[in-house]
């Protein structure tokens, strides 16, 4: 449900309205928009009073949210949510691109793929240091030590650090290190983990799970905001289906239905969507196209060698052209990309 | 198997090779590039020898196609196929939009479409007369009426038609009126039926079937090839997966996975490929970005009235939106709209 107040309703009567909605045992989120601000309740609302509500002074009208989830939803918040990280708008007019190996597998590949993708107008770096990989048998990450490099990797280069966490215990030891905590796809619906990073006041990039619906994603980004954690990123990096020429299905669909749904950003991921660094430019391409607010794009200076992802690893060379064309995709769906140098 | 001449071969050296496949009653096609030309052979050549092309003087070497799909396959032909129907060029520098109503309704809904689309910068008129339709009690399409309709709008627009052809006795009758014979979703795999528009020689588009793979449409493709007609459009229009918000899932991977893997035209259908018409230019801008040679879109002037296909159908003026936009892209790609 949202209590939608008046234009020039006064702090003190949302905060009244705040106050009651406490006492109903549910839980209000105000969102402060430009012209007005609306306070959106979760939670048990079965006995809320709405009667009680809308005589309440700085009280408009009252709506409910139809849709399963609230706070993810663009009827609780019209406005397209802006999540700002070391003074990089994701969410607004620029295409942000987060680049970088999948997994940190030394000092000297971590800083020198850095190097290339800040070079090549990157703002954010990717890299893995807690590896959910299929086989128990597979390279798990470096842990710690991998996060130590990445924030060294920040030191150097300036660059933002998104990497994964795949247990609550170790969401505080990751927030400490990292500026995004991503969730990966095989972690969309461990709800202890949401749970968990809910709580914290860092950024999260939650990937869609292989075989999770739209729905089931905007329904877990919802968990993290229920929380009270509002900076929640989306990303579609594909889908499994029957066609097995590429790694996954990149579900592009996604992107205008996630927009339309949502207020949050939507990142797409065309190496997982792809698995073949052949396909990538074409489909990074297509995702800004789509209407993509970023894009997370797996770089390595030497894909045969990669310990991980190496067949949908890009080259650092590849990687400044395909930037070089995504500026020019960008701004002829009226985006910027105004990192890549001319 | 191809047979690759070097670049410096004569045209008696390229004829001596071709004279030579013909006596194994073999057939050739020849690709010829700005460099060499490459001599693709026809038919089942399991029981021939490289060698024998090898020794021969002005070729460089001869390989087997490793791919089920041969003359599909780009090995086969390594430079793209450029089809020109009634002066509209698929698969070149421009990028080529197909556009009109799912089905042919009436005369007035067919010429005010037709118009319009055509005002907008549209190349290709589309609009079904027999359509499969999933309910047999479901509107089945006006027939040879309806053909009769897009022959008078192709004469008052001066676009060319593309439309459904459903069984193999209906190709002659089809092919009276199409300029584009179009094979659905639902008739990829209809193996008479392509070897019935394998046999005429007019463009056929075929659409990629709802759970078919990109190798099933390729060796789909190969059926219409290997009959004569080599004029085929692959066109991808989304498949069935657990995603159920959109009607289908546009498997945009597709477009380049098949223009690495084939010489043939690919389009993007992103009416079919979200079945709702608010999703149709993010996803056509996507196609375009991805490399499409072309884009199949439904119109119709009143999509609240359409008798079929109204959700995912644009307003004319939306239509005409939606192109002004995508030729920003289209110049980004370095094609021409």
């Amino acid at each position: 449900m949202i209590i939608v107040m008046k234009p020039n309703s006064t702090a003190a009567e949302i905060g009244a309205v705040i106050a009651r909605v406490h006492e109903f045992g549910a839980s209000p989120h105000p969102i402060y928009g430009v012209e007005r601000t609306v306070v959106a309740v979760v939670g048990e609302t079965r006995y809320l009073d709405r009667e009680a509500f809308l005589n309440m002074p700085g009280v408009e009208k009252i709506t409910s949210i139809s849709a399963p989830f609230k706070l993810a939803s663009r009827e609780s918040h019209p406005d397209d949510t802006l999540i700002t990280i070391n003074g990089v708008v994701i969410g607004g007019k620029e295409i942000v691109v987060m680049a970088g190996p999948c997994s940190v597998e030394s000092r000297s590949q971590l800083l020198e793929t850095a190097h290339a993708v800040k070079e090549a107008g990157a703002h954010i770096l990717r890299g893995g240091a807690f590896k959910p990989r299929t086989s128990p048998y597979s390279f798990q990450g470096l842990g710690l030590k991998g996060l130590e490099i990445l924030a060294e990797a920040r030191e150097c280069y300036g660059l933002a650090i998104v990497t994964e966490v795949m247990t609550p215990e170790a969401v505080p030891m990751v927030a400490e290190y990292a500026d995004i905590l991503q969730i990966g796809a095989r972690n969309m619906q461990n709800y202890g983990l949401l749970h968990a990073v809910g709580r914290v006041q860092r950024p999260v990039l939650l990937k869609r799970g292989m075989m999770s619906s739209m729905e089931e994603l905007l329904m877990s980004a919802e968990y993290i905001l229920a929380g009270g954690n509002y900076r929640v990123m989306l990303c579609e990096r594909g889908i499994r289906t029957f066609e097995k020429y590429t790694r996954n299905t990149f579900d592009l669909n996604a992107v205008p239905v996630l927009k339309q749904l949502s207020h949050l950003p939507v990142i797409a991921d065309p190496s997982h969507g792809t698995g073949r660094w052949d396909a990538v430019p074409a489909m990074a391409r297509a995702a800004v196209a789509a209407g993509a607010d970023g894009l997370l794009i797996e770089v390595h200076p030497n894909p045969a060698e990669a310990i991980s992802d190496g067949p949908q690893s890009l080259k650092p060379e590849r990687f400044a052209a395909l930037m070089r064309q995504l500026k020019r995709v960008a701004e002829a769906v009226d985006r910027t990309l105004s990192t890549v140098p001319a | 198997m191809i047979v690759i001449m070097k670049p410096g071969a004569t045209p008696a050296d390229i004829q001596r090779v071709i004279e030579r496949v013909q006596s194994f009653g073999l057939g050739v096609h020849l690709s010829t590039g700005e460099s060499r030309t490459i001599i693709g052979i026809l038919g089942n050549t399991g029981g021939l020898d490289r060698s024998i092309f090898e020794a021969m003087e002005g070729v460089e070497g001869a390989v087997r196609i490793t791919r089920p799909y041969k003359v599909a396959s780009r090995e086969f032909k390594p430079f793209d196929t450029v089809i020109e129907v009634r002066g509209v060029r698929i698969g070149g520098s421009g990028l080529v939009v197909m556009a009109g109503p799912c089905s042919v309704e009436s005369r007035t809904q067919i010429l005010e479409t037709a118009h319009a689309v055509k005002e907008a910068g549209a190349h290709i008129l589309r609009g079904g007369a027999y359509k499969p339709r999933t309910s047999p009690y479901a509107f089945q399409g006006l027939g040879v009426e309806g053909l009769e309709l897009l022959a008078e709008a192709r004469e008052a627009t001066g676009l060319p038609i593309v439309t459904e052809v459903m069984s193999p006795d209906e190709v002659p009758l089809v092919c009276e009126y199409a300029d584009i014979l179009q094979i659905g979703a639902r008739n990829m795999q209809n193996y008479r039926l392509l070897q019935a528009v394998g046999q005429v020689q007019k463009p056929v588009l075929l659409k990629r079937g709802l759970s078919s793979t990109i190798q099933e449409l390729l060796m789909s493709a190969e059926y219409i090839l290997a009959g004569g007609n080599y004029q085929v459009i692959l066109c991808e229009r989304g498949i069935r997966t657990f995603e159920t918000y959109t009607r289908n899932t546009l498997d945009i991977n597709a477009i380049p996975v098949l223009k690495q893997l084939s010489h043939l035209p690919v389009i993007g259908d992103p009416s079919h490929g979200t079945g709702k018409w608010e999703l149709v230019a993010p996803v056509a801008k996507a196609c375009v970005a991805a490399g499409a040679d072309g884009l199949m879109i439904e119109v119709h002037p009143q999509p609240d009235l359409a008798w079929s296909d109204g959700a995912q159908s644009l307003r004319p003026e939306r239509f005409a939106e939606l192109m002004r936009e995508l030729t920003a892209l289209a110049s980004v790609m370095g094609r021409m709209l």
